[in-house]
């Protein structure tokens, strides 16, 4: 897993690449965290070249979500398409999160 | 057939997905079905890893692929506490974020994963056998 970073006006957008697995997902974990330390700020998790997840991955993500809900921040995903759209799906995850399609799409409702 | 043999440590869970890599580059298999076995893998190793043993000490995991007609086998064993990933039923999937728990999900994606999942006990060990068709 690869995960690149970069600020787009006022939202930081995570772009993870390759797997989410057991092994890899803390990384995603810290990353995350630190991106979600202040409050009230505007996080984009792009996963379009994102393989597949694991349910260590997901846990990772839903810890994000509660605690970008609980500081009053926005975290939006964007980018899940074929077989992570199909893990999203099976694991009734579509609905726990923020999702929009395009990167751009994502920005504008992060911001 | 292709064998690995790792300790009860998350840790070594990298080397079973770098295999399982190596396996499907060389008989250039789906990446959809390879992804499958990827997190049905992950899913089994960690809750073996997590949850079967009590104790403090290393144990042993073995996992075989084989390539069997149209089909990528994953056998796994452990000498852990007995686990019929079968007996669970499956979680709530529309649960509210903040009541929402993880666990049973893992089981869930190996179940709905594999075309074929099997599990016996055989004296002290687990065994558990995961099945992905290559081709519809």
């Amino acid at each position: 897993m690869d995960l690149r970073e970069e600020k787009v006006g006022g939202v930081t957008v995570v772009e993870v690449k390759g797997r989410i697995d057991s092994t890899t997902a803390p990384a995603l974990g810290e990353r995350l965290t630190a991106s979600l330390e202040a409050p009230k700020v505007r996080v984009l998790l792009d996963l379009s070249r994102l393989e597949y997840i694991s349910s260590a991955g997901f846990r990772i993500l839903l810890l994000a979500a509660k605690r970008a809900d609980a500081t009053g921040s926005r975290l939006v995903l964007c980018g899940i398409s074929g077989k992570v759209r199909q893990l999203f799906d099976l694991g009734g995850f579509l609905d726990l999160f923020t999702i929009v399609g395009s990167r751009d799409e994502g920005i504008a409702a992060a911001g | 057939m292709i064998e690995i043999t790792i300790v009860n440590q998350g840790s070594e869970l990298a080397r079973v997905a770098g295999l399982l890599d190596r396996l499907g580059a060389e008989h250039h298999l789906a990446p959809e079905a390879l992804a499958d076995m990827q997190v049905a893998l992950d899913e089994v190793l960690t809750n073996i890893t997590n949850y079967a043993y009590t104790d403090k000490a290393e144990h042993q995991i073995r996992i075989r692929f084989e390539l069997l007609d149209n089909v990528l086998e994953a056998v796994i064993e452990d000498d852990g506490a007995p686990f019929d990933p079968l007996a669970i039923t499956a979680p709530d999937v529309s649960t509210p974020l903040r009541e929402r728990r993880v666990g049973g999900v893992g089981i869930h994606f190996v179940r709905s994963l594999m075309d074929e999942v099997a599990y016996d006990r055989t004296g002290e060990r687990n065994r558990l056998v995961l099945r992905k068709r290559l081709k519809a």
